[in-house]
């Protein structure tokens, strides 16, 4: 019994050395996306290619930001998110809030929630086309409003599941004790309700967000100058050109990456357990 | 019922019809109009605009590269999807057993959860710095290795290309599902666990037996999810392959984007994309009904 023992603890430290060398080259093309990023351009003309830079600079990241301008696509990225996530919020509040709290017929409920479910499900380049002659004629093209209109729509279908279910985990005695001492259903909502959403809330404005920032496909057919373009349009401006420049691709590849990981630090817990449907309710 | 609490439902049912107007309307007009738009295009002509009822319909039945595209999306479809479910239900049971520690739980979960919030876009570009040829690691590797001796041109062969475009996306989600999968495993009940155990289940009977049946809803649904995203693939080939080469690449929504926006046929573009919407629904159907069962 003992021995079995023993070699099962070994048998599991093996495992446990083979996840972490799994996880880290899991992470490879991470680390080899940053290095090349801090090579100078003289460096990638060497064969072997080295793992590490030789002089790492920031000079791809200045010259892609500054000198091709980038730094106006991540402008426009940051003010179309944001904006969006914002409607987002509000939009998906004002659906999951009657939903989990005013009496309505079961059906419309279940029915409203499925319909909404199924527009995740609908490929946006179906309705690229329309959407791109009706943004047309509409002298929005190639302005950011058209993006947010689009982003707040189509992230909306994924909040208002995590809002719906953040709100179901408020007891309503809550607001209905509030009530009993005389608050309006307003009061209730704002100091009470809302303040008790407020990690669920960021947690769904950090996926928002990242969703939001990842989109390519409407960014590409409704943008045609740095007015409106995305930094995604720019990620792939650059990879799409004759003469590829490493460094540069592999910076703006970096910066792409940063910012939703950063978002992560905020409420990694909770944006892991709506991420996967609220499976995960690990306290961490 | 008493006329109070009658008249606060009354009440409540008006509240929520004013605070749902809003979003549903403008979900309706970014979505079901757009749709609506679709087949209003479908059934006109593209150079007079005059109405020709099913003839986009009958080119896409008889367009080999529509056929070819729809061949290459099912295989991409289907080996990333049963890839990433294999893979990523053998980590998690895999990893479930063999790590305890909270400390090297949370790193996982951490680490995990970073290629599924890079933008697939940036995802290719990462894609294209292992496999280009001259600077890519991959050639590197494989020669260091001893394995090939010239460098292969892995995305401008059409085999290999499919096999770098299958791997982003294999990378980037096979997380979800190990995720998924992972956090449901802690749902398991330790007791019966060990008395399987007890009873002298082995590895394999544990999983089939125990671990499986638990984590077959979920399984269901994430399969359902990575269907419906793989089916829609654009953006990392956009910056990988761009379709190419040739067509070894050109997914249904790369066909769509080349047909609408570079040959600006807009009505066999909405022909095409009814044929997709109806495929979706399809799909859409039966994971309505998974997740009825499951959440509701």
């Amino acid at each position: 019994m003992l021995g079995s023992r023993a070699h099962h603890a070994i048998w599991r430290h093996i495992v446990q050395v083979l996840i972490i060398a799994g996880l880290l080259g899991y992470m490879f093309p991470f680390f080899w996306m940053v290095s090349t990023s801090l090579k100078p351009k003289s460096e990638f003309y060497t064969y072997p290619p080295s793992l590490l830079p030789g002089h790492p600079s920031f000079g791809a990241f200045s010259s892609v930001l500054i000198g091709r301008g980038y730094i106006t696509l991540l402008g426009n990225s940051i003010v179309i998110c944001l904006s969006a996530v914002i409607f987002i919020l509000a939009l998906s509040l004002l659906i999951a809030y009657p939903l989990t709290r005013l009496s309505l017929p079961a059906r419309v409920k279940t029915g409203i929630l499925q319909w909404i479910l199924s527009l995740r499900f609908l490929p946006p380049i179906v309705v690229v086309v329309p959407i791109f002659a009706i943004i047309r004629t509409a002298g929005l093209y190639d302005r950011p409003v058209s993006l947010i209109f689009l982003y707040s729509a189509f992230g909306l279908p994924f909040a208002v599941w995590m809002v719906k279910g953040f709100l179901q985990e408020v007891p309503k005695e809550l607001e209905e004790a509030a009530w009993v001492d005389g608050a309006s259903r307003s009061y209730a909502f704002f100091r009470i309700l809302l303040p008790l959403l407020a990690p669920g809330i960021l947690a769904t404005a950090v996926i928002s967000f990242a969703l939001s920032w990842s989109e390519f496909l409407f960014a590409l057919i409704l943008t045609a100058t740095p007015r409106a373009q995305t930094f995604p349009v720019g990620v792939w401006g650059l990879v799409t050109q004759f003469q590829i420049i490493w460094n540069e691709m592999a910076a703006v590849g970096v910066i792409s990456v940063i910012v939703p990981v950063c978002l992560l630090l905020f409420g990694r817990r909770y944006v892991l357990s709506a991420l996967t449907f609220g499976v995960i309710r690990e306290k961490s | 019922m008493s006329l109070a609490i009658k008249g606060r439902q009354v009440a409540e049912r008006k509240l929520a019809i004013y605070l749902l107007a809003l979003p549903i309307a403008f979900l309706l007009s970014v979505t079901v109009y757009p749709l609506l738009h679709t087949i209003s295009l479908s059934v006109h002509d593209f150079r007079t605009g005059a109405f020709v009822g099913t003839q986009n319909f009958l080119r896409a039945f008889n367009d080999p590269a529509l056929v070819a595209s729809v061949r290459v999306t099912v295989i991409y479809v289907c080996v990333a999807v049963l890839s990433e479910a294999v893979l990523g239900l053998l980590a998690a049971v895999v990893i479930n057993r063999s790590v305890s520690s909270p400390l090297l739980r949370g790193l996982i979960y951490s680490v995990m959860i970073v290629p599924m919030v890079t933008p697939s876009v940036a995802a290719g570009v990462i894609a294209r710095l292992i496999y280009i040829p001259g600077y890519g690691i991959l050639n590197y590797v494989l020669r260091a290795a001893g394995i090939i001796s010239r460098d292969v041109l892995w995305l401008s062969t059409p085999s290999s290309a499919m096999f770098c475009v299958l791997s982003v996306d294999i990378w980037q989600w096979t997380p979800f599902v190990f995720l998924v999968l992972f956090a449901g495993l802690t749902a398991v009940p330790r007791d019966i666990v060990e008395a399987a155990l007890v009873d002298g289940a082995s590895g394999v009977e544990l999983f089939r037996y125990v671990e499986l049946p638990f984590l077959k809803n979920l399984l269901l649904m994430v399969v359902m999810f990575r269907f419906a995203d793989t089916f829609r693939v654009f953006d990392h080939v956009m910056a990988l392959t761009g379709g190419g080469p040739g067509s070894a690449t050109e997914f249904l929504s790369v066909y769509l984007y080349r047909i609408a926006f570079k040959f600006w046929n807009l009505n066999y573009a909405a022909a095409i994309a009814i044929f997709v919407v109806i495929v979706a629904s399809i799909l859409m159907y039966f994971l309505g009904k998974v997740l009825t069962s499951e959440v509701a």
